[in-house]
């Protein structure tokens, strides 16, 4: 708390410290949704310097954490919606470079990689939830973020979405409803 | 429980969000409904294929670009300019003034002590020039960021991670303004007993005692009392000798005052203000209940010099019969 009066008394070392407690979380989760090294660096970019213009209007009501979080949900949603009527449907994501990389092949894997065929069907099944998941509006696909991958209460998720719990409750319930729908087949 | 409340909080459940006597209500629904069951299978698959788009961590150097984008950024950005940062400052202090309650203390901040220092000078200058126009009091207020006084209460919400903590602010506030000004009276007052700080007891009893010295209407804003106050209670000699001097002119006309002075003559631990006391009392040495205390001091006095002066004072004026 400390910290943050600091911050909004203008102490720049003390918002650098907000930002390193704050920036790994940030980035997983706009990595995570929009599958880009480059985007989720803009988003990075443009929630912190918004938290550092509006630290002031900070009135201590909810959690820090929840107020940065309002932010980058906020900016991650506009991607998504700018995204979706531009109609794009990444299956892999881009790095900074601007080079398209395989989702699956840079994510670390702990199992031998000793059955290709099993390489192969994970790869795809990959590229078919992150499709599945890029047919949900964007809130659904926020909500279903927050809530599946990164494990946040259902509560604090209709706090970052400025609505209620129960709301929060009603869109997860939509979002893995299509979801199942989408994916029903890969069960057969 | 229909299938369609089922099938709701099945998806609740397997998120960790259904409390528990939904949870038991919703396990004898599935143990007699098997399409309620598969609904749940179904969801559980669903979770496990999900993690096929697994969360990464950010790479290093992602990281270390973005910061060092942002520095760079917000290197750039302008100072705020003087109207910027008390339009911020404002804006925080509104909110907090409306956090802060009623009987948050009032903190008399080095700002009001510079301009009561201005004030004193005032007041010097008045009283060798009493034809002077009496300065106009001007009030500035300003504030500091508040601070947290203390926590009353913390209360956690039953099932939940959700707790609500009640506490204090305490918003330093700042006055200028001349001591006839009867706001910084009063302000001054307050400090003579309620601020912690000696240095500002010190400050203001100095100056209300001044205030006395020089004739400025020390009775009707209570003034005297609160000099009093503070002579019987002050825990700090300093304070307390101010105190003292600024009741001198008050000693003769005054019965309380008298008495009060009489009490620190028996009962001040410090021997400089006992020794001040019986200065004081030089207008009505002659007064029985002051040679009554005097005689008792001249015999019981720990303090030889003490013992001393009150014998000379004792023999300096004869009894009155």
């Amino acid at each position: 708390m400390e910290l943050i009066r600091e911050a909004q008394a203008g102490s720049r070392a003390a918002f650098d410290a907000l930002v390193r407690q704050y920036e790994h979380q940030v980035l997983r989760l706009a990595l995570h949704l929009t599958g880009s090294e480059q985007d989720a660096e803009d988003i990075y970019q443009e929630a912190f310097l918004k938290a550092f213009r509006y630290i002031g209007n900070f009135r201590f009501e909810c959690s820090f954490y929840t107020w940065i979080y309002r932010i980058v949900t906020n900016l991650c949603l506009d991607q998504l919606r700018r995204k979706k009527t531009r109609r794009e449907d990444h299956a892999v994501y881009v790095d900074h470079s601007g080079a398209e990389v395989d989702v699956l092949a840079s994510v670390p894997d702990g199992r031998s990689f000793s059955n290709p065929s099993r390489e192969l069907d994970r790869k795809l099944l990959g590229q078919r939830i992150q499709t599945a998941l890029g047919k949900l509006t964007p809130r659904e696909r926020m909500v279903f973020e927050l809530k599946h991958y990164q494990g946040l209460r259902l509560r604090t998720i209709g706090e970052m979405l400025n609505t209620t719990e129960e709301t929060a409750k009603n869109t997860l319930f939509r979002a893995t409803k299509k979801l199942r729908t989408q994916l029903a087949e890969l069960r057969s | 429980m229909n299938c369609e409340m089922a099938h709701e909080r099945i998806v609740t459940a397997a998120y960790g969000e259904l409390p528990d006597e939904q949870a038991h209500e919703l396990e004898r629904h599935l143990g007699g409904c098997p399409d309620c069951r598969g609904e749940r299978e179904q969801l559980r698959a669903l979770k496990v294929l999900a993690d096929a788009h697994p969360v990464t961590e950010p790479a290093a150097n992602l990281v270390a670009r973005s910061r060092l984008r942002l520095e760079e950024a917000l290197d750039a950005l302008p100072p705020k300019r003087w109207y910027e940062r008390l339009g911020q400052r404002m804006m925080n202090n509104f909110a907090s003034l409306q956090a802060a309650p009623v009987a948050a203390c009032l903190l008399l901040v080095a700002g009001a002590g510079a301009g009561s220092l201005g004030g004193y000078e005032l007041a010097l200058n008045r009283a060798a020039r009493p034809e002077l126009t009496p300065a106009i009091a001007s009030k500035t207020p300003q504030a500091g960021p508040a601070e947290i006084a203390n926590i009353s209460s913390i209360v956690r919400q039953p099932n939940s991670e959700i707790v609500e903590v009640r506490y204090n602010q305490v918003v330093p506030q700042q006055i200028r303004g001349s001591l006839d000004d009867p706001a910084i009276r009063q302000l001054l007052m307050l400090a003579s007993e309620n601020s912690a700080s000696a240095g500002v007891r010190d400050d203001s009893v100095g100056l209300l005692a001044a205030e006395c010295r020089a004739g400025h209407s020390c009775q009707a804003a209570g003034i005297r009392d609160a000099l009093m106050v503070v002579l019987r209670y002050d825990k700090n000699a300093g304070v307390r000798a101010k105190a003292l001097e600024g009741l001198e002119p008050y000693v003769a006309e005054d019965v309380r005052v008298r008495d009060a002075v009489l009490e620190a003559l028996m009962n001040d631990g410090d021997p400089r203000i006992r020794t001040s006391a019986i200065g004081l009392l030089t207008p009505v040495e002659a007064d029985t209940s002051v040679r009554q205390v005097l005689h008792t001091v001249a015999n019981s006095d720990m303090n030889p010099q003490i013992r001393t002066v009150s014998r000379q004072v004792l023999r300096r004026v004869p009894e009155f019969q």
